[in-house]
């Protein structure tokens, strides 16, 4: 049994915005549900009204141009990132990344913007996207705010998103469309599960660029490289960046190990 | 309370529910639909796998007001009116794809969507398909062999063998 709350589902931006604005923090968000109802059923969040942001047709839209990018609203499933055909051509990392993401019923409800803003270190989605150097939209009845994906995370599930405000949609640039690279995931059996640690990496020209997934308190972008520096000058940025600790799933000399273990990997596969 | 309607193995309901009710217990309890089962209630078992708008949720992840106006499939749904089962319930049945029963359900709903997105998956396809659903009782290997037969897949050997099991 879940705990009483209301449960509105807004059709209009207006609506849904004045709704979250008159509940201030006693409103959550539910968008996929895949976390929001796990938490409100063990007790960590204790909403007193639920709004549904499903119900505002343009949250839902996936798009691509070549000027803006692609833009990912905030009711695009994973699934259906996974089935786009200008997704699959031009990032290929975010298709690595979300086909690793949960399993195929939770992908089916769970969402892209929902993972960021769930702001997990072992978060899916992060990595690849600090990679393609993404940007966060937020809305709220006061207008609208845009800020690069590495300031809108600040911590372990924290994010600078106030009460009132929604994140309306990811915006990926173009800039490094067309590069190569792949998402690994470490896990601690071959079916489902939570990331132990994860590295994107991204060839793009003359440029190399990574991010590191469940190694800091929050997913961490590496300063960008030039296509032939050494794996020991990307290794040694990393250890400065990340900070692994020992937790329910791993060491953090495994994590360490193992975030090492996949730059060389990776730095295999780009070079190929 | 909140006044949905849904349709369910094609018929129509129209009931009365509490916002906070999910759509597994909103199966279970107000419709009486106990066929689809509640193992962890938090998405990691698939124990209650339905097929919502024609894609596989976890019922226990979804709130019964956000199915309003939706088309369910569930286990009830499976077999004919009859009652003849289905291919899937059919080869699970005949390789002893079922020991407790409690996973079948929400089992037979993934890989029904399993062969409707792949009509002939692979061992390693099929594998991965049923990742997310637990069965603490077959060690899968059974499921798996009903999946293969289900579709054409098992050589002459292995369909011999089940004659003796
Ligand atoms: C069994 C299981 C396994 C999982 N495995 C993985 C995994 O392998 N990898 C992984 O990365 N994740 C995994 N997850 C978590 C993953 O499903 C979620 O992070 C998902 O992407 C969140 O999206 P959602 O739409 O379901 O979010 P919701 O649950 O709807 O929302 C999550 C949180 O974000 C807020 N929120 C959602 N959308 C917005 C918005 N647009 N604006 C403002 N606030 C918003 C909500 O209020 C809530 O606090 C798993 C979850 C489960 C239950
Ligand atoms: S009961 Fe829903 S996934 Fe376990
Ligand atoms: S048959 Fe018992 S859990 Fe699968």
């Amino acid at each position: 049994m879940l705990h009483d709350f209301s449960y509105a589902a807004p059709t209009a931006r207006e609506e849904l915005f004045s709704t979250l604005a008159r509940h201030g923090k006693t409103a959550e968000v539910l968008s996929g549900g895949t976390d929001l109802l796990v938490n409100i059923r063990a007790g960590i969040s204790t909403p007193l009204h639920v709004v549904d942001l499903k119900g505002v047709a343009e949250l839902a839209e996936l798009g691509f141009d070549a000027t803006e990018g692609l833009s990912i609203g905030a009711c695009v499933t994973v699934t259906r990132l996974l089935d786009d055909a200008s997704v699959r051509k031009n990032y290929p990392l975010l298709i690595r990344a979300a086909s690793e993401l949960a399993t195929h019923q939770l992908r089916n409800r769970a969402t892209i913007v929902g993972n960021i803003v769930t702001a997990s270190p072992c978060g899916d989605m992060s990595s690849p996207l600090l990679c393609y150097g993404a940007d966060v939209e937020m809305a709220s009845a006061a207008g609208t705010r845009r800020l690069p994906l590495q300031e809108f995370i600040t911590g372990v599930k924290q994010t600078v998103i106030q009460p009132g405000e929604i994140v309306q949609r990811i915006i990926v640039p173009t800039t490094f469309c067309g590069g190569t690279g792949n998402y690994l995931k470490l896990k601690r059996i071959k079916g489902h599960d939570l990331g132990v640690v994860a590295v994107a990496m991204l060839r793009y020209g003359k440029k190399i660029r990574v991010a590191i997934g469940s190694a800091a308190p929050t997913p961490v972008l590496l300063p960008e490289f030039p296509s032939d520096a050494t794996a020991e000058t990307i290794k040694e940025a990393a250890r400065a960046a990340i900070s692994p600790i020992d937790d329910v799933r791993c060491t953090r000399e495994y994590r360490s190990f193992m975030v090492e273990e996949f730059i060389d990997r990776l730095l295999k596969e780009v070079r190929a | 309370m909140k006044s949905i309607q849904v349709r369910i193995n094609g018929d129509l309901y129209e009931r009365e529910v509490r916002e906070s009710k999910t759509l597994l217990h909103f199966l279970r309890e107000d419709v009486g639909l106990t066929g689809t089962k509640e193992g962890c209630g938090a998405g990691e078992c698939g124990a209650c796998t339905i097929f919502m708008n024609g894609q596989t949720v976890n019922s226990c992840l979804v709130l019964a007001v956000e199915a309003d106006g939706a088309e369910l499939q569930t286990i009830e749904g499976e077999a004919g009116p009859n009652g003849e089962l289905s291919p899937v319930q059919e080869a699970f049945a005949r390789h002893h794809a079922v020991q407790c029963g409690f996973c079948t359900p929400g089992m037979v709903m993934t890989v029904r969507d399993l062969l409707q997105r792949n009509p002939r998956p692979t061992r390693e396809q099929i594998i991965h398909g049923i990742e997310s659903n637990f069965c603490r009782c077959t060690g899968y290997q059974q499921i798996v062999e009903a999946v293969l037969d289900v579709t054409g897949q098992l050589s002459d050997t292995e369909q011999e063998g089940l004659k003796y099991v």
